[in-house]
Order: C-alpha cells, then sequence, then structure tokens
C-alpha cells in the first residue's frame, strides 16, 4: 500500500470520517525524520499538514514524543511555531513512528552551505531568529508539555549529560580514530562550566537551515525540534553561533549579525546575562556535539548501504570542517596563533 | 578517514539508479541529486589532494611520536614505525588509524604531565592536519 494510502486510512481512522489525501510530496532536509508535506480532505475542510516518520536509518537517534511536545509547547505562545496535530509511537498504519504538524506555507529554508542567503534582511533576520532563542530560554519548562516528558537535570549537571551523551555517540559510531574532538572533549571535562542559571527548554538543533522565512525579512517557522530537551539555555546560543553555520564569514554569525549583537538580542529576551566563560564552555560543546553526529551520519551511510547521500555529505565534508572548527578553538584557548 | 570517496561513489550511482516511490519525485529527488554532484565535486578534490594530505599527515605524527618518545615513553617510538606498503587511499588510512591512536595516547600523556611544549605541538598539528584535509565546496546560491 502506497504512503498517500496508508496515511487516509490512519487519518480516517483517527478523525472518525473518509479523509483523502492530496499532493503528497517528500521534501528536502531533517535528515533524522523522512518528511513529507500533504493536503487532507475531509467533508469539504482541507489542512495542510506535514508527516514525520522516523526513517530506517537516521542521522541521529531522537525521540518524537520530545519533538512533539516541543511543538505542542510553543504553538501559540507567538513564537512562530506549527501545531502538533497526532502522535503516533508504534507506527499504526504507517508501520514506522511518526507525527503530523501543521504546515507553514510560503517560506524557505536556506543551507548553511549556500551563499549568505538573507542580504538587505539579514540583520532583521537575525534580530528574530536571536530574540525567538531568547524567548524559549526564558520560557519556564516545567509550565510547559515538554516537562511532560522531558527529563530535567540538576543545574550543575547539565554540561556533563549532554558531554557523556555526545561522547557516548562517538565511542558508539567513531570508525576512525578523532583524535581532534577527542581532546576537545577532555578539554571540556577539564574545566567544567558553573551550574546553569536556570533550566530551559533547549530546542536542540537551533540554527540556519532549520527555519523558514518569507523571503522579505520575517521568520514564519522555527522547525526541527527533535533534540529538544531540558538544560542549559547556553546549549542553544553555543549551537546557533557554531562557526560550523556561518556560511564561512568571520565577522556574523549565522550570516546575520556580528556577534556582540547577537548575544545582546538573546540576553534582551531571555532575561539572562551570559556568562563568557560559561558560553566558551558551551561554545566548544556546540563543535563536539556537531562532530559526533556527523561521526555516527558516516556510520548509518555504511549500515543504509550507502544509499543516503546527505548521510555520506555529513560523515565526510560537513565532518571535515567541523575538524576545522575545533583544531582552530583548541589553538585559540591556548593563545596559539 | 570515513567514508572514503570508492564508498561515496558508489553510495553516488546506487543512488541515483535506484527509482524513489512516487511521493520522492520532485523537490526532494531534486536535493538528492545535487547531494550527490557535490560529492562528486567533492571526490575530484579527494582525488587530486587525499594522497598528499595523508602523506603529510602520517609523517607529521611519526615526528610527533619521536619527540614525545623520550619523555613518555619507548612506545611512541615503536608506534612511529608504521609504515605503509604503497601511496593507496585505504593504505594510508590504514596506517593514519594506528598513528593517531598513538597520538592520541601521547597527548593524554603529555596533557597529565603539563608538557606544554608537547602539547602546544600537537593542537597545532591538529589545525594544519585539519586545513590539509580540507574540501572546498563553492557555495551554491541561496534559493
Amino acid at each position: 500500500m502506497s504512503l498517500t494510502r496508508q496515511l487516509e486510512a490512519y487519518l480516517g481512522r483517527i478523525w472518525e470520517q473518509p479523509v483523502q489525501v492530496d499532493n503528497m510530496s517528500r521534501i528536502p532536509g531533517g535528515a533524522s525524520r523522512e518528511t513529507y508535506r500533504f493536503d487532507a480532505r475531509m467533508g469539504g475542510l482541507t489542512r495542510h499538514l506535514i508527516l514525520r516518520r522516523d526513517p530506517v536509518g537516521s542521522l541521529i537517534d531522537t525521540d518524537r514524543r520530545l519533538e512533539f511536545l516541543a511543538f505542542r509547547s510553543f504553538h501559540g505562545t507567538g513564537l512562530p511555531v506549527p501545531e502538533a496535530v497526532a502522535l503516533e509511537e508504534e507506527g499504526a498504519e504507517l508501520e514506522r513512528p511518526f507525527f503530523i504538524m501543521g504546515r507553514i506555507d510560503g517560506g524557505k529554508a536556506q543551507s548553511p552551505f549556500s551563499e549568505p542567503p538573507y542580504g538587505v534582511h539579514a540583520a532583521g533576520i537575525g534580530q528574530q531568529f536571536f530574540s525567538h532563542l531568547g524567548s524559549i530560554a526564558r520560557a519556564d519548562p516545567f509550565a510547559l508539555p515538554i516537562a511532560e516528558f522531558a527529563p530535567a537535570p540538576a543545574l550543575d549537571s547539565c554540561w556533563s549529560r549532554e558531554l557523556d551523551y555526545w561522547e557516548g555517540v562517538i565511542n558508539e559510531d567513531e570508525e576512525h580514530p578523532q583524535p581532534i574532538v577527542r581532546a576537545a572533549i577532555r578539554r571540556l571535562r577539564r574545566a567544567p562550566p558553573p551550574p546553569a542559571q536556570k533550566l530551559s527548554v533547549i530546542h536542540g538543533d537551533y540554527r540556519t537551515g532549520n527555519f523558514l522565512h518569507d523571503g522579505a525579512g520575517k521568520i514564519i517557522a522555527l522547525l526541527d525540534w527533535e533534540m529538544a530537551h531540558i538544560g542549559d539555555p547556553l546549549e542553544d546560543l553555543g549551537w546557533a553561533i557554531e562557526p560550523l553555520w556561518s556560511y564561512g564569514e568571520t565577522d556574523r554569525v549565522s550570516g546575520m549579525l556580528p556577534r556582540e549583537e547577537a548575544i545582546a538580542i538573546w540576553e534582551s529576551a531571555s532575561g539572562l546575562t551570559l556568562d563568557p566563560q560559561a558560553f566558551a564552555w558551551w561554545e566548544l560543546f556546540a563543535s563536539v556535539k556537531g562532530a559526533a553526529i556527523w561521526i555516527s551520519a558516516a556510520k548509518e551511510y555504511r549500515a543504509g548501504g550507502l544509499m543516503d547521500p546527505v548521510l555520506g555529505f555529513s560523515g565526510w565534508y560537513t565532518a571535515r570542517r567541523q575538524d576545522e572548527v575545533i583544531a582552530r578553538k583548541l589553538c585559540a584557548l591556548e593563545g596559539l596563533s | 578517514m570515513t567514508p572514503t570517496v570508492p564508498e561515496l561513489l558508489l553510495g553516488n550511482f546506487l543512488c541515483l539508479t535506484s527509482p524513489p516511490p512516487p511521493e520522492s519525485m520532485g523537490e526532494f529527488l531534486q536535493g538528492r541529486v545535487a547531494i550527490t554532484g557535490m560529492i562528486a565535486m567533492l571526490s575530484a578534490q579527494e582525488a587530486e589532494h587525499g594522497i598528499d594530505a595523508r602523506v603529510w599527515e602520517n609523517a607529521a605524527i611519526r615526528d610527533l611520536l619521536r619527540q614525545g618518545a623520550a619523555r613518555h615513553g619507548a612506545a611512541f617510538l615503536e608506534a612511529a614505525r608504521a609504515v605503509e606498503s604503497d601511496l593507496n587511499l585505504a593504505t594510508l588510512d590504514r596506517v593514519n588509524a594506528d598513528l593517531r591512536r598513538a597520538l592520541i595516547d601521547l597527548h593524554i600523556r603529555a596533557e597529565i604531565s603539563g608538557d606544554q611544549g608537547l602539547d602546544h605541538a600537537i593542537l597545532r598539528f591538529y589545525r594544519q592536519s585539519a586545513d590539509r584535509r580540507r574540501l572546498d565546496l563553492p557555495a551554491s546560491p541561496a534559493s
């Protein structure tokens, strides 16, 4: 049975009326889930929706319930986050776990490997990008649906929980010795950051490429919450500022704003003050996390019979870019020219 | 390194010759074709520079291991003796894996013992080796 027919069967069952699915089309991106856009018609009504289904192999292992609850946590709060519609952790008619969410049309996402894409809108998009991130950091996670399922670490263990997890991924998936990221991990363990100022919802993959903008300077959707969790809000800021997402630019983070401006916007929106020493830790951690994801991609590429070029590209080209970033950070932290 | 160029090019072939399901035509297929094109282009760079980068890296690691052996143990001198039987990428990578494992051990020793000179030499090597392995992807136009 085709995916379209499977989806019609599923939606017809849960909505208790015949449903016709049209315009089903897989869309690129979201390498940890298969992502499809489709229209569901029933009783004269059309809903524009997105299906996110677990793949056979994945760039990262993530929990779709957390992603679903993250959408539910921020939809309708003033942030441009789509509505969470349905979650099936056992797969039901679609055979693999999935969830369905509302679709926001008319936007585009940019690859981090394209030319700086925002043109005259760069500063305006940057203002929204870092302000939205600050708003996520400001929110009380325990008043949000995600707290039903996401474990809450102690303030002084946010860093170790994340580092343990991602080092574990590297230990499990590394197929060629990686001395650069290993040196970074040891450095992070030698000099841990202070406890988090507060616990926040962490988007987990907040960066260029994971939001839609309308081409006229407005961010219209914050997407890809598959790595959402509760932790230190500096984690997301470090990931957002990671040089890998900066289009090769050195004077603007994420191809949008000078670093200090971006941080000031985030501070204003979050109500938090950035501790430079703590943030230096989270910036290096962001690069370690990136390396772990790319190492994992290389392993999944082989495990999946070399069929997914996104995994191959990530495990090869992106992994090398990440090595460059980490090596430069390690030298800079030691004051080496 | 992983994945290797032969794997990537085989993967490209498999990807492009496997018919996608109807819902994966259009935008998704276009994206996949674009990535296979990028991989092919970067593979050409690897074919041109990959052997040089590995030969340089393996020699540089041997130098560091020899440099560290006097203070941190003769085992590193032994590890530095790993040699390539030929200059195939696969052979170079096999030797590189052994050398990198020894280098990780040496770096840990340098850090623990406060051997800052060696620590910094290794950090500089990391930066150089990452630069030499760099693949340059021309920026694609923003959509």
